[in-house]
């Protein structure tokens, strides 16, 4: 296309004229040829005032010489008249040359010369043939002397040809360089008259000030230097003329509203005739006096076409409504009348023309530049359409009148003719088919909106694409399609309410309610009615009869309708009331407090706030709250398009793990389309805190409610989400996010073994509290607990039983958290000391094991002490436990055969060293009578009585003691003054057997009681001594 | 000059609307709230290319047969809309800049009052005064 004829011809051909003198008859041969091979190659063109050097193509129209034809130098228009001039000779004969051709090429120059054209070339053909060859080059040739003779200075000028009619290699070689230097030659000459033209049009925009000047006439001048650049093929230097003369002109229709007005303008405000289309790929020619639509279009498709050659398809697209917009301003500011719709008929059909030129270029490449576009020609022609229709009475629903048929008829003839291929209809009969039938209308107009809608949605301009959906709701509502519209305004809502532009949400959710009421769906005209009423950007009253038809429409509601609670109810805060842990059949307390949006007072029929067992899967996917309060800031849904990015650390490591590059990376979240938001899943409300007093009144605003539960299961829970019933109406909020967890526990029943704060005592029974707690759920009264003794080791509850070493307990009827003491004696075998108790209960497999560690009471060690003959016997008496011990009536026992003589200070001023060793006490043994008879390893049966009677005595630890007498070996122990309630023994015991003992406790002073314990600790030393005695009868006499 | 100015928040929902006429807010509202697509798409566009960061001004977002809109983006992604009635050709885009840097820094003072809490909706009416003034050039 570069340079070569335009298509269809119909534009002017601005292609340099070349004329051709001499010998025409050798320039006819290769004419064709030349005039093919010119173009086909780029030459470089270099301009003057700096302007960036071009790579243009030239081609060349060719014509004989005619000096008539000649411009004169000075002409700005030299671009319409031959530019350059050859001289074509075949004449290879020197002499010949002389005689004829130099004349001929003499008087040729003189003609160029006198009109100052430099441009001429001279080319001598040569024909070759195989003869010459072979001789000796002549000394000078035609061209040497062609060359001295007419350009000495210019050598280019002149040039020699091996005639191309013969295809041989070096005749291709010396066409390449004719043609190359003709191209060259030609261009130096055409960018003269170029800038000659450039010149001109500049000076004539600058006198555009000046009356009398035109614009019509200037945009011919201008235009003819785009024409030139778009020969050239730089389209985008062509543009620019375009661009200069729109912007040229737009400035004419500024300044003429403002200041004073132009005449030439006068010509554009005639009234509007025609209103064709842009018609791009026709080049059609401007008429004389053309209005101000059809200037406007003309332009447009002059820069839609330099765009296209450059390959621009998307500037066009962009330029495209910009420029529509232009033109429907300029026609309201010059006031230019036109019959209605002319003007959208004429915007439709420039938009679908645009899109047509723009479908043809459906490469991926350029689809994607131009799509963004593109979608809003497609909006804006839609938008056009439909104001046709309204105008032509084409809208679902009505039917047009005979004026308005008349319209189209008017119309569709000022868009003349400009019919299509059949499979492809153009714009015009497009619009002219959509605006004879009502349903050819529907038709064309849902199939631009939905082009339009797919558009936006495929560049990403969701929100455009809901309000051209809304447009078209508002259609299909006339056509009775309530479904399809209700579908377009519920995607609006949601896209709008995703951006919080509440106002418009609430609009659209009133359209959104007259859809459904048209529809006659309660349900959902409950719904958005609900919505309606609880939208505080909505004036009162339009709320309040939402309101009152909302509830009006309840009342034949039956079935159960679930609405999410949504911008309607709020809930601002959920605190928990509970503190730590829940037990089991405890209550539950949760305080919510909800700021209802109705415009009026709701009755409540149920609130419920559900609760939910925490269950393993799904529990990383969910954000927990860590107090058991949520306030606003917490229940705000977080946008996960402002959360904070999560930055890790990355190391690369290289094979043999060292470290190749450390770096950051963001580990960007996905995002997720937000637009297929689901309602709330309706938790299951089995298990749900409840609200005391129903049914409950909800004031519009802050509303706080108790919802409270008894903890009947046990385990962790969280707070599920809230329901509101209102009837049939059940109002549903979204999961309490973070999650509330509380966590209901049982407590088990247990039983323990308490000792008194005193240590145990081995040998003698003691008390021990059985201590029964009922945890948070009853015991099966018959259950038994069932209590099993070591060894050594007896016990028994009941006071008057005998003691028994395995016992059963009967629980009987006992409340939750009660607890009972049950005394238990227990008593152990003197000697042991480590026992343990196991007690099995019902409800627990592994029995209980109790540790019990006893002490005995008392040690004695026995010594034999010897003064002179005497023997003394020393028994130290030592209280092993750690609280005071009274030992009534001690008595020794030995045999018959000896006497006792108590030795013991009789004054009682007797001092207890403590603690180790307790008492001293000294009995000194008298034998009776020396007893030959006694066996001798005499081991059992209890020694003859011989009873003296030994003082009570108090062994304890800690303090001195003092004992006192009184009367006979009774010491009443009394403690210092540090322990004054230590007072006196009660009662005396008697030791009736040997190494028996009688011992008092002062701490179960008030259950006094007495024991008798063998005690075979004790035996065991009195029985050394007794077979001692045995042994040494005689000596113990003589030493007594 | 200006029929309408709007302010919206990063999360692109409206904290400040206000037109010279009342009566048109719905409307203006259906566009401003259509333009964010644009702006949404220069911004994006603007992490791919080393567009200048200073720059806030995004130029005209798109134009209506009566209407022409203009964006602007304050480095914390508060955007600024300005609709201009598109037959007062007389507006130029210096103009229009200036005005929106006259409203960022109203708005800068309006997020440095102690008693507003940025990302609410902005309700005061020395505000309203002074985008009144900026929309009709008397400052």
């Amino acid at each position: 296309m570069n340079g070569t004829a335009i298509d269809d011809g119909s534009t002017i051909d601005r292609r340099p004229l070349i004329t051709c003198a001499g010998e025409l008859e050798v320039f006819s041969t290769i004419e064709d040829n030349l005039s093919q091979a010119l173009p086909q190659d780029s030459c470089e063109w270099r301009r003057s005032l700096g302007r960036p050097v071009r790579s243009v193509h030239i081609g060349a129209n060719f014509a004989p010489f005619s000096a008539a034809a000649l411009p004169k130098g000075a002409q700005w228009d030299l671009i319409r008249y031959p530019l350059f001039h050859i001289y074509w000779t075949e004449c290879t004969d020197v002499d010949l040359y002389k005689n004829t051709v130099r004349d001929d090429i003499e008087n040729w120059l003189k003609e160029l010369q006198t009109r100052d054209i430099p441009d001429f070339l001279v080319v001598v053909v040569e024909n070759y043939d195989g003869k010459r060859t072979n001789k000796l080059l002549p000394r000078t040739t035609v061209l040497d002397k062609i060359r001295t003779d007419f350009a000495p200075k210019q050598g280019d000028r002149c040039i020699s040809v091996i005639n191309p009619g013969k295809v041989e290699a070096r005749s291709a070689d010396s066409w390449r360089g004719l043609v190359s230097r003709i191209r060259h030659l030609l261009l130096v000459a055409y960018a003269r008259a170029v800038s000659r033209l450039e010149d001109h049009v500049r000076q004539q925009r600058e006198r555009r000030n000046e009356i009398g000047w035109n614009f019509m006439q200037y945009f011919h001048l201008q235009e003819e230097l785009a024409h030139v650049l778009e020969m050239l093929g730089v389209h985008e230097e062509a543009l620019v003329q375009y661009d200069e003369l729109d912007a040229l002109f737009s400035q004419f229709v500024v300044n003429g509203i403002t200041g004073e007005s132009i005449n030439w303008l006068g010509d554009f405000q005639k009234p509007l005739e025609q209103w064709h289309g842009l018609k791009i790929n026709h080049s059609t020619m401007l008429s004389e006096s053309p209005s101000l639509l059809e200037l406007r279009a003309y332009l447009f498709a002059k820069q839609a076409q330099m765009l296209l050659k450059a390959n621009k398809v998307w500037e066009m697209a962009s330029r495209c409504l910009p420029f529509l917009h232009l033109t429907t301003r300029e026609i309201t500011v010059l006031e230019i009348n036109s019959p209605p719709g002319a003007v959208s008929c004429w915007l439709f059909l420039a938009c679908v023309e645009v899109l047509q030129v723009c479908d043809k270029y459906n490469n991926a490449d350029a689809v994607e530049d131009y799509s963004l576009h593109t979608a809003c020609l497609w909006a804006y022609a839609s938008e056009k359409l439909r104001d046709l229709g309204e105008l032509c009475g084409l809208m679902p629903g009505g039917a047009p009148t005979s004026e308005q048929l008349h319209t189209v008829v008017g119309l569709s003839a000022g868009m003349g003719d400009n019919p299509g291929a059949p499979d492809s209809p153009s714009p015009t009969d497009k619009l002219k088919e959509a605006l004879c039938s009502q349903e050819a209308f529907k038709k064309t107009y849902l199939e631009l909106a939905e082009l339009a809608m797919c558009t936006y949605k495929h560049i990403g301009r969701l929100r455009s694409a809901r309000l051209v959906g809304r447009e078209v709701a508002s259609f299909y509502l006339l056509l009775g399609e309530t479904q399809t519209a209700a579908a377009f305004l519920s995607d609006a809502v949601r896209t709008f309410e995703q951006d919080k532009w509440h106002e418009l949400a609430a609009q659209t959710q009133i359209e959104l309610a007259e859809c459904y009421r048209k529809a006659n769906d309660t349900k959902k005209f409950i719904k958005t009615s609900a919505s309606v009423a609880a939208a505080l950007e909505i004036d009162t009253l339009i709320r309040w009869s939402y309101f009152d038809e909302m509830r009006k429409c309840l009342q034949s509601l039956e079935h159960p309708l679930v609405v999410p609670f949504n911008d309607i109810i709020k809930i601002t805060s959920v605190a928990l009331k509970n503190e730590a842990i829940i037990l089991q059949d405890s209550t539950i307390n949760v305080e919510l407090v909800i700021e209802s949006n109705f415009p009026r007072e709701i009755l409540c029929t149920n609130v419920q706030l559900s609760i939910e067992l925490d269950t393993k899967e799904g529990r990383k996917s969910e954000k927990y709250s860590k107090s058991r309060v949520l306030t606003g800031k917490d229940l705000k849904p977080r946008d996960p398009l402002l959360q904070r990015l999560q930055i890790f650390r990355h190391l690369d490591l290289k094979q043999d793990k060292t470290l190749a590059s450390a770096s950051v990376v963001c580990k960007h979240p996905e995002h997720k389309r937000k637009d297929s938001a689901a309602a709330p899943p309706k938790s299951d409300f089995q298990c749900c805190l409840q609200v005391a007093n129903l049914p409950l009144v909800v004031t519009p605003g802050v509303n706080v409610i108790r919802l409270s539960k008894q903890a009947t299961n046990v385990g962790k829970h969280y707070l599920g989400q809230m329901a509101i019933f209102m009837k049939n109406l059940h109002l549903i909020s979204q999961l309490l996010t973070p999650r509330v967890a509380f966590e209901v526990k049982e407590e088990a029943p247990v039983v323990r073994l308490h000792k008194t704060d005193a240590p145990l005592l081995s040998g003698f029974e003691q008390i021990m509290n059985l201590i029964i707690t009922i945890g948070s759920y009853t015991v099966e009264p018959k259950s038994r607990i069932k209590l099993t003794a070591s060894r050594g080791l007896s016990f028994q509850t009941d006071p008057s039983e005998p003691l028994t070493t395995s016992l059963e307990i009967e629980l009987g009827e006992r409340p939750p958290f009660s607890s009972t003491r049950t005394p238990l004696r227990v008593l152990a075998d003197l000697l042991t000391k480590d026992h343990q108790v196991s007690i099995s209960c019902p409800w627990t497999s592994k029995p209980i094991v109790v540790k019990l560690s006893f002490t005995p009471p008392l040690t004695t060690i026995w010594r034999l002490n010897t003064v002179q003959h005497r023997k003394f016997v020393q028994i130290n008496v030592t209280g092993q436990c750690e609280k005071d011990i009274y030992v009534e009536k001690p008595q020794l026992s030995v045999g018959d055969f000896c006497k006792i003589v108590d030795r013991n200070h009789s004054s009682s001023h007797c001092a207890f060293r403590l603690p180790e060793s307790d008492t001293d006490f000294c009995a000194t043994l008298r034998s009776a009578k020396p007893c030959r008879d006694a066996p001798p390893h005499h081991s059992s049966g209890a020694p003859p009585r011989t009873s003296s009677p030994v003082d009570s005595i108090a062994f304890n630890s800690g303090a001195s003691l003092r004992a006192e007498a009184e009367g006979g070996m009774n010491y009443s122990a009394t403690r210092d003054a540090a322990d004054s309630c230590w007072t006196k023994l009660y009662k005396r015991g008697e030791l009736r057997a040997a190494g028996s003992w009688n011992f008092s406790r002062r701490q179960t002073a008030e259950n006094y009681s007495k024991q008798v314990i063998k005690s075979p600790d004790i035996w065991t030393p009195i029985e050394i001594i007794h077979k001692w005695l045995c042994f040494k009868p005689l000596q113990a006499e003589k030493m007594l | 000059m200006a029929v309408c100015v709007a302010i919206v928040g990063k999360d692109n929902s409206p904290k400040y609307f206000c037109c010279l006429n009342p009566d048109e807010e719905l409307s203006f509202q259906y566009k401003v709230l259509s333009s964010l697509d644009v702006i949404e798409e220069k911004l994006n566009a603007g992490n791919k290319g080393t567009n200048d960061l200073r720059e806030l001004y995004l130029g005209m977002l798109y134009s209506l047969e009566t209407h022409k809109i203009y964006g602007y983006v304050t480095n914390t992604k508060i955007k600024f809309v300005i609709v201009v009635d598109s037959t007062n050709m007389a507006l130029r885009d210096n103009e229009i800049r200036s005005m929106f840097r006259k409203l960022h820094s109203e708005y800068a003072d309006i997020v440095c009052n102690p008693f507003y809490i940025p990302g609410e909706s902005i309700c005061s009416k020395s505000f309203d005064v002074s985008v009144k003034n900026i929309m009709t050039g008397t400052v």
